[in-house]
């Protein structure tokens, strides 16, 4: 019943969306609990739906578009857990936006592109096919355009805005081309299609793969990693991502939570078998993550703005899940079930990380970490549900960061005894970072003394309690949901022709793992080492009595690496920013001329390679020479051929003297011509 | 029976000093005489080879024909007048603002 009616999903907050943006600022608070309601309401659905196709149903209905197109709504196991996770965690955004946008005077606008956004996300997730996906991903582009730059009388918002729509622009050229690509190399397969089947609907893509040319696979792969990286801010399409900070506090819940940045790890995920079939897909995957986690854990630690040390905590964040898809090489579809999880997981800490942000600058209306210091005597709900964020986001034990980071890491681990260790030490250092940069941002805003003169008092509750239900689902969901969530997941290509083996055989994965050897044996192959990590999971749920068992994959000490990975991080963080354990001070570590200090607070000299050089020299350089030919050549011709039409034209309208009489001849002449003509032509026999 | 040349003569010579008058003329009421004259010229025609065909079309065209032509004479002068109070004149030679 509920599947009935899942297209209101995106409708609803479509409809809001209009109601918002033509009506919306006679509404009070600018229309938002408009917006709210539709995407409450798409929870609800969501939640049907779920009820009704849980565990092993899916949703297909499809109508046809134009030409080989259709439109469609494909839910399975992974657009429905997407689909939960943002609908709900939106829903609590929206209502703390209700809170925080509360006076502002385009605050209609913001509801109203708000509600897009949502819609446009939601719509991504359900595409039955790839045009669709790519419809509804641009539509998501476009509505981080408008809200990044919802301040747009401010020039930084305005330039950040610009920059975020150019830079995934860069990917999803990219991505249509991997599209356009498929799109060719399906068609030239000359399939026989059944009625209701159009070429680029997933379960076709996903049964027609194997017949497709491997190098082919591999391009396609790169073009769609290629709007991935974009979307998602992975290196070196990252720099848009911090910038994105310019926007209202709620927007970068919505863009690094739930609606924007998940988005091209969701396609890495829905390709997955694509991945997973093109020689290097995988291995480009995990090695674009695993760098990205690093990178951006480093940059993380160096930053100031608190915005912006989450904002790398998101690049670095999605660099895990990257890393995670990519190690599918050596565990198959589990990849796809650890990565979605951590990123579900993410979203739930990283938007109550950000609304804990946004719950401080609301109250003390700086974004600089040196200018907080002791703000937990004053918001002491904003203080512990922050607390909860950073301890997940570190991998506290037990915390849902905790299962979910580290079972990407003991992927990492699987992919690295098989194929190449370096993801493996890259991710574990990026892990510790992880868990230094959180609670060195916890720390200094939330003790110690102030460092200025702020405004002391709490957030309204519309605020906290969105943080509070949060914190609820960043401690208790990697507990609760773990090993059904796998399961279910791991079920999600078992709805589709598929055959992993075929596609393993293709991809160069024909692997002979230590467990289970998943890629050879296929699904049983994947189920059997799903359930090995069930087993590595609960081992490492019970500490130290999993070094005793040994996990069916991993030496004991890789499996309780991550809880001192998370502690030590504590720790580290404690020593250099807590006062009342504080032993050391950043400066003595560090001199002003420490090199690496340099590099890191430069930002790796990012700004002065993409904007000084790649962009003021190369780009320009290359605009420059372009210009020249367009106007010199391209232009050229055309200007020439419109002059001579004009000259041409100067003499030929003489003709028209405005004389009456004129006119009378002519009309006589030609007529009398005409007469003659036709009189001589009868004469000699044409006519 | 008066013969069908003399019907025709009559309607060719109308129709020389019709097309005369449009090429020598530049008054504007003048230039509408003239186009009566082709019009008519045409009209005695039709009613000419209607009478000796015999076939009574010729003469329904010539009655289309004469409601045609009052038409046209109607926008004709109307657009007469307008040319007048816009200019002060109906001199066709001084008129020229829609040429090049």
């Amino acid at each position: 019943m509920y599947a009935d009616y899942a297209y209101l999903i995106v409708a609803l907050p479509v409809l809001a969306f209009l109601l918002c943006l033509f009506v919306g600022w006679h509404l009070p608070r600018g229309g938002g609990f408009l917006t709210v309601l539709a995407t409450f309401a798409g929870l609800i659905l969501s939640l049907g739906i779920f009820s009704e196709i849980y565990p092993d149903k899916i949703i297909h209905q499809s109508m046809p578009w134009f030409a080989n197109f259709n439109v469609g709504i494909l839910i399975d196991p992974l657009a429905l857990v997407m689909l939960l996770m943002v609908t709900f965690v939106v829903t609590l955004i929206h209502i703390y936006a209700n809170g925080y946008m509360n006076g502002d005077p385009g605050a209609a606008r913001y509801f109203a592109e708000a509600a897009l956004f949502t819609a446009s996300m939601l719509g991504l997730i359900f595409a039955d096919n790839l045009l669709q996906l790519f419809i509804f991903w641009e539509l998501v582009g476009l509505c981080s355009y408008l809200l990044i730059g919802f301040w747009y009388r401010k020039p930084s918002a305005a330039a950040a805005a610009k920059k975020a729509f150019l830079t995934t622009r860069v990917g999803d050229v990219l991505f249509l081309a991997g599209i356009i690509l498929l799109y060719n190399n399906l068609a030239n397969l000359n399939l026989a299609l059944k009625p209701g089947e159009y070429l680029l609907q997933f379960p076709v893509i996903y049964a027609n793969l194997a017949q497709i040319a491997p190098d082919q696979l591999t391009l396609i792969a790169l073009g769609l990693l290629g709007g991935a990286v974009g979307k998602s801010g992975q290196f070196p399409l990252h720099v848009w991502l911090p910038d994105a900070m310019e926007g209202p506090t709620t927007v970068s819940a919505m863009i690094h939570a739930a609606t924007m940045v998940t988005a091209g790890v969701y396609l890495v995920a829905r390709m997955f078998p694509l991945f997973y079939a093109a020689p290097y897909g995988l291995t480009a995957v995990i090695a674009v993550g695993a760098f990205t986690a690093l990178f951006a854990a480093t940059m993380g630690l160096t930053s100031f703005d608190i915005k912006r040390v989450l904002a790398f905590s998101t690049v670095s964040q999605l660099g895990f899940m990257m890393a995670g898809l990519g190690s599918g090489a050596a565990v198959g579809t589990l990849a796809v079930g650890v990565a979605i999880f951590h990123l579900i997981g993410h979203s739930f800490f990283k938007a109550l990380l950000f609304l804990g942000a946004g719950s401080i600058i609301h109250a003390v209306n700086t974004n600089d970490l040196r200018e907080m210091g002791g703000v937990g005597k004053y918001m002491k709900w904003t203080m512990y549900t922050m607390l909860i964020g950073s301890l997940s986001l570190a991998g506290f034990p037990y915390f849902t960061g905790f299962f979910s980071k580290d079972e990407v890491i003991l992927i990492a681990y699987e992919y690295g005894a098989l194929i190449n260790m370096l993801p493996y030490i890259f991710l574990v250092l990026a892990a510790v970072l992880t868990a230094i940069y959180t609670f060195r941002m916890w720390f200094s805003v939330f003790t110690g003394k102030e460092r200025s003169n702020y405004a002391k008092h709490e957030s309204p509750w519309i605020m906290l309690g969105p943080l509070v239900i949060l914190a609820v689902f960043a401690f208790g969901f990697g507990l609760a949901a773990q090993d059904d969530f796998y399961k279910y997941l791991d079920s999600n290509f078992e709805h589709y022709d598929l055959d992993f083996v075929e596609l393993g055989v293709i991809g160069g994965h024909a692997l002979e793992g230590e467990h289970g050897a998943p890629a050879v044996e296929g699904e049983q192959g994947a189920a059997a080492a799903e359930a090995g990590h069930g087993a590595a999971a609960e081992g490492e749920a019970s500490e130290g009595e999993a070094g005793g068992e040994e996990g069916p994959g991993e030496p004991w000490y890789i499996q309780i690496l991550p809880i001192f990975i998370a502690l030590g991080g504590i720790l580290i963080a404690g020593l250099f920013y807590w006062d009342r354990v504080k032993k050391f001070d950043p400066s003595q570590v560090t001199g002003d001329k420490d090199p690496i200090r340099k590099l890191l607070l430069k930002g790796y000299y990012q700004h002065e390679i993409m904007t000084g050089w790649f962009a003021e020299t190369v780009v320009y350089g290359t605009a420059l020479i372009c210009n020249t030919i367009d106007i010199k050549l391209v232009d050229g011709w055309l200007n020439w051929l419109s002059a001579l039409v004009l000259g041409f034209a100067q003499h030929v309208r003489k003709v028209q003297t405005g004389i009456v009489q004129n006119y009378v001849t002519a009309l006589v002449l030609g007529v009398v011509v005409l007469v003659v003509v036709i009189t001589l032509a009868k004469e000699v026999g044409l006519v | 029976m008066i013969p069908l040349e003399l019907y025709i003569l009559l309607a060719s010579t109308m129709f020389t000093i019709g097309l005369y008058g449009l090429f020598t003329q530049k008054n504007g009421v003048k230039l509408m005489m003239c186009i009566e004259l082709l019009l008519n010229s045409a009209n005695i025609n039709l009613v000419a080879f209607s009478a000796y065909q015999p076939n009574v079309n010729g003469q329904v065209f010539a009655l289309f024909s004469i409601a045609l032509a009052a038409a046209e004479a109607g926008v004709g002068f109307a657009i007469l007048i307008a040319l007048y109070r816009l200019y002060g004149t109906i001199d066709l030679d001084n008129i020229n603002a829609m040429r090049w």
